[in-house]
């Protein structure tokens, strides 16, 4: 499975940069934002802003970069529900 | 630690109290109840799902949470406690406890036996009574929680749990001024309202940028109580108070 990412503007309120993430068929699968530096541990990781279909219940974690968010999110694709 | 205004006793007269009317020896009964105390640190189960206790636990200083897990580990707060509540009464009747109950913070408890408080109720039905419907109102509670994680947005969510606990720490005397401490991390607020340490730490930042909420350390002041009780659509009617004021 190979994903492919696009950059993006997220409006969450606190203006962060993101990517859009889409698999082999180019359907959108999630939304990754790229924390800035008022969250603490988590500031410059990537957080699940938004998930659909299989990724549903991966909850909303933060990956400390985008290979390890991509790892993640490939690993539920493939495994399905 | 027998007397003055926060020892365990002072404390679970004023909470019953604050939901039920007791009178003089009614109160002397429950202030001759013994209760054992013990310090415990934060992030310590109290007791756990599938036990059995001989004893209920009066929470007398600092703040528990009972929650439920998921298969996978994913936890649920479903009630924060605060001091004067007896967060396992229900472990009076219910043989087998289907909730986890945990220290959030540092925590005094004080734990009275089943038998002691047995022996109270049937000698005095209205302690019964009290106690009955401390267990009414803690439903109460939880539905209202449902309507809050299920139907509201996150930002309403976190001002509607910072309302419960303003009124419920008033109704013990331990908020003055619309300020209370509240050494809660992001993660037990994330978990209380459904939502991600993330999504906690930008509702936080709004709910201070549009000030209706100040913090400094662990304490949070309500500037503008009537706002933000508009914001997180609160209606004290669930919490069934006795007295009007501490609500107002």
């Amino acid at each position: 499975m190979s994903l492919t990412l696009q950059p993006v503007r997220v409006c969450n309120g606190s203006d962060e940069e993101g990517m859009l993430v889409f698999d082999n068929d180019q359907r959108l699968v999630a939304v990754l934002t790229h924390l800035s530096d008022q969250y603490g541990d988590v500031s410059g990781h990537w957080y699940l802003e938004a998930k659909f279909g299989l990724l549903d219940g991966l909850g909303h974690p933060t990956y400390a970069d985008l290979d390890a968010a991509q790892e993640s999110i490939r690993q539920r694709l493939a495994r399905g529900r | 630690m027998t007397a003055g205004p926060h020892s365990p006793h002072t404390l679970m007269i004023r909470k019953l109290e604050s939901i039920f009317r007791l009178y003089t020896e009614e109160k002397q009964a429950l202030h001759d109840l013994p209760v054992q105390l013990q310090l415990l640190k934060a992030d310590q189960d109290i007791v756990r799902i599938g036990d059995s206790p001989s004893q209920c636990c009066l929470l007398v200083e600092g703040y528990t949470c009972v929650y439920k897990l998921t298969t996978e580990g994913k936890r649920q707060i479903v009630a924060f406690y605060v001091p004067g509540d007896m967060p396992d009464l229900q472990s009076l009747h219910l043989k087998v406890l289907d909730n986890s109950l945990a220290t959030v913070t540092p925590c005094t408890v004080g734990f009275i036996q089943h038998e002691d408080l047995r022996r109270i109720c049937d000698r005095y039905p209205r302690i019964t009574a009290a106690l009955w419907r401390e267990t009414l109102v803690d439903a109460s509670i939880f539905r209202e929680w449902v309507l809050n994680v299920g139907r509201r947005d996150a930002f309403s969510r976190m001002a509607h749990l910072l309302c419960e606990f303003r009124v419920k720490l008033k109704a013990v005397g331990l908020a003055e001024d619309d300020t209370f401490d509240l050494p809660l991390t992001q993660g037990e607020l994330a978990d209380a309202i459904g939502t991600s340490n993330v999504h906690v730490n930008r509702v936080l930042q709004d709910l201070r940028a549009k000030d209706l909420i100040r913090s400094k350390g662990t304490q949070v002041t309500i500037p503008d109580w009537e706002k933000l009780k508009a914001v997180a659509g609160f209606d004290p009617l669930y919490l069934h108070l006795e007295s009007e004021e501490v609500a107002a």
